[in-house]
């Protein structure tokens, strides 16, 4: 077993108003999109596609969970912290 | 017109999205100081989008770079240049050579995004003894400088002071800041009021820097931005003395006369250019064309 446990998750965003918490997990069986919060209900679909959208841009290969803590973020601040936790997951294993 | 350019934090999407309905003239994304060190690369996504996305009904929209001795600079300016900015606020600008690096940086992005090289404009913070020093310089250094801005905290603390209610540490630089500005031919923009609660500081400041001649103020807080457009906007008298002293002039003109007097005052160009500043000011002059 390795010594060092290399970190397997990254956040971006806030829980505060007309923002979201996003945390991105490795997973090895494919890509999962897990969101809560106010709004979930009537908008995961529209939710679901948007964060798709920015990790295929980003080349994300189905290997990670995406949580979305929502309080109220529209469509380019949730694209936005995906992107910048994606991002950050990224340099945290390494690539 | 610049009488308030209002701060809106860089990393949060409420002030972001919402900061252009307050009705201030300008907005400034921050990238500086509003966000921590390890919020830096979030907030730059951020803002890019916010500026991908979204109108700012009419307001003049910069973003504020880290500084040059920063590591995120470039990457600031590569994420936001290419969305048609109308410029980039450059902190702790300290010598004409800083503007060549920044010209050389803007014009490199400009071109790769199809975006007019040169159009991105800079509007210089001088926060050090020695940025206030090189004002006139550094004003002069780049067609893209726009507008020089002392610094408030930053200043008083390079000049081993701080900062007083009568703000007296900060009357030479800002007297300077005046002086470089108009011998360069670019605007004079004054530090924000940090106390947001002080209406009446607020108030006295303005109309002490309005009198000094600058061009308008920067805002922390939408509450600073009914007050300092109250200061700076001309009454109703002094549009009408002024359309009155702007219509004698070219009456004048017309005739081939020189100076004319209007209610008792003589008028000559000195007094003209005011009066037009004062309907420009006012909105009237956009709809009677230049006397």
């Amino acid at each position: 077993m390795s010594p060092i446990e290399t970190p397997r998750s990254a956040q971006a965003g806030t829980v505060e108003s007309m923002d979201c918490l996003v945390t991105v997990t490795a997973s090895g069986g494919g890509r999962r999109v897990e969101i809560s919060g106010g709004g979930t209900s009537r908008f995961r679909d529209v939710m679901e596609k948007k964060i798709n959208q920015v990790l295929d841009g980003l080349g994300e290969r189905e290997n990670v969970t995406i949580s979305v803590q929502d309080n109220g973020a529209v469509d380019l601040v949730l694209g936005a912290r995906v992107e910048a936790a994606y991002l950050r997951f990224r340099e945290a294993i390494g690539e | 017109m610049r009488r308030t350019m209002l701060y809106l934090p860089g990393n949060n999407p409420n002030m972001l999205l919402r900061g252009h309905l307050f009705g201030a003239d300008g907005l400034i994304l921050d990238l500086e100081d509003a966000v921590a060190r390890s919020e830096k690369d979030s907030a730059r996504v951020l803002v890019r989008e916010v500026l991908k996305h979204r109108e700012f009904d009419g307001c003049e929209v910069t973003v504020r770079i880290n500084g040059l001795d920063t590591e995120f600079w470039r990457d600031d300016l590569a994420a936001v240049v290419p969305y048609g900015i109308h410029g980039v606020r450059v902190p702790k600008v300290e010598t004409p050579q800083a503007l060549a690096n920044i010209d050389d940086a803007l014009s490199a992005i400009e071109s790769a995004a199809s975006v007019p090289v040169g159009a991105t404009k800079v509007f210089c913070l001088l926060e050090t003894a020695l940025g206030v020093w090189n004002a006139y310089d550094i004003a002069l250094a780049s067609p893209r400088v726009t507008a020089i801005i002392p610094g408030g905290e930053d200043l008083a603390a390079d000049l081993r002071t701080s900062r007083s209610k009568e703000g007296v540490e900060l009357e030479w630089a800002r007297r300077m800041m005046i002086v470089a500005a108009r011998a360069a031919g670019v605007d004079a923009l004054d530090t924000a009021f940090p106390r947001v609660t002080d209406e009446d500081g607020l108030r006295r400041e303005t109309e002490f820097t309005k009198q000094l001649g600058f061009d308008g103020k920067s805002v922390i807080h939408p509450n600073q931005i009914p007050i300092i457009h109250e200061i700076y906007d001309p009454t109703e008298a002094e549009i009408e003395s002024a359309k009155k002293i702007v219509a004698a002039a070219r009456d004048a003109a017309a005739r081939g006369l020189g100076a004319v007097s209007v209610d008792g005052r003589m008028v000559d160009l000195p007094v003209v250019r005011r009066a037009e500043f004062t309907l420009e000011r006012s909105g009237a002059m956009t709809e009677r064309g230049r006397a």
